[in-house]
């Protein structure tokens, strides 16, 4: 190990974030927060398969709003933001390509959002289960989905810090 | 420093990561409920992403100005999606154990053994990783 010179603790004690490092923990709490909307989707079939008193189940149909906000997801995030934001000219197809790519990943997460409301209101509400334990499994559905929102959201405004950072240099 | 110190570290860490293998699997032979086993898996594999980023971070030059290196270098995709699946997998194993205690599949002292006993083994990975990484540019990363 080679000396550290002159300080006496291995962390600095008083420095600013910058903005790299902002950058790192918003993309950690993203994939908490993406984690969280996995795992309440699973923790809704598996309440459902275990401790369930009731007759309504989890089943394939309450995975379909999820698995559509997780390709919305991946849809937004693997499109080059460098592109919509082109100047039109030359590269016009590519622009347009890339709006209309965005705008598909933005429908499956819009579709994945009120699939979680659809669920929770046709399977759980419409058909008078409105008690906690049963109306949890809707609702977590619900939530996880928010979950897979945000981390999205999230993630968008980490890509638009990187362009203003790159534009302002 | 010395070869003293770093022994000194390596013993520390060991005995660290013996103490969460302990507490893991404390709980789950106690109650001879085998499911917390997993929780070791997902804190094995959490650290795995980050040290694929850095080992791709040190040979790939991001900075293509060569001005700025400290703040405003823009990281690869790569990078960023390795720090996105750390959060994930680190939240796992938080919520993995949570998840199975509210579907009564462990009880509450299985929980808080297999919960911490993980995050003690997550500990000691990132700690090691810390401890014996060569330039201490950032201590932020997990």
């Amino acid at each position: 190990m080679s000396s550290e010179g002159e300080h006496l603790f291995r962390f600095p004690i008083i420095k600013l974030p910058n903005s790299r490092t902002v950058r790192s923990v918003m993309v950690y709490i993203a994939g908490a927060l993406y984690a969280i909307g996995f795992w309440l989707v699973v923790d809704a079939s598996v309440y459902s398969k275990t401790v369930n008193a009731s007759v309504v189940h989890v089943t394939f149909v309450d995975w379909i709003p999820f698995i559509c906000s997780t390709l919305g997801m991946m849809v937004i995030n693997s499109i080059d933001k460098g592109q919509l934001f082109n100047s039109e000219g030359f590269g016009s197809g590519l622009q347009w390509q890339a709006r209309l790519v965005l705008f598909v990943g933005f429908s499956l997460l819009a579709v994945g959002i009120a699939g979680g409301f659809l669920v929770l209101i046709l399977k759980f509400l419409i058909k008078g289960f409105n008690s906690m334990p049963t109306l949890g499994m809707g609702l977590e559905n619900v939530g996880a989905n928010f979950c897979v929102m945000l981390s999205c959201i999230l993630l968008w405004i980490i890509q638009n810090i990187e362009e203003d950072q790159t534009l302002s240099l | 420093m010395s070869r003293q110190s770093s022994l000194t570290k390596l013993i520390f860490l060991s005995v660290l990561i013996a103490v969460g293998f302990l507490n893991i699997v404390l709980s789950c032979a106690l109650f001879n409920n085998w499911i917390p086993i997993l929780v070791v898996i997902i804190f094995l594999i959490a650290p795995i992403p980050n040290a694929l980023a850095q080992c791709i971070s040190t040979s790939y030059d991001s900075n293509f100005l060569g001005d700025y290196d400290d703040d405003g270098s823009v990281e690869s995709p790569f990078v960023e999606f390795c720090h996105f699946l750390t959060g994930c997998l680190v939240m796992s194993g938080t919520l993995l154990p949570l998840i199975l205690f509210h579907c009564h599949l462990i009880n509450g002292r299985s929980f808080a053994l297999s919960l911490s006993g993980g995050f003690i083994i997550y500990l000691s990975i990132v700690l090691f990783s810390v401890g014996f990484k060569e330039d201490d540019s950032d201590g932020y990363d997990f």
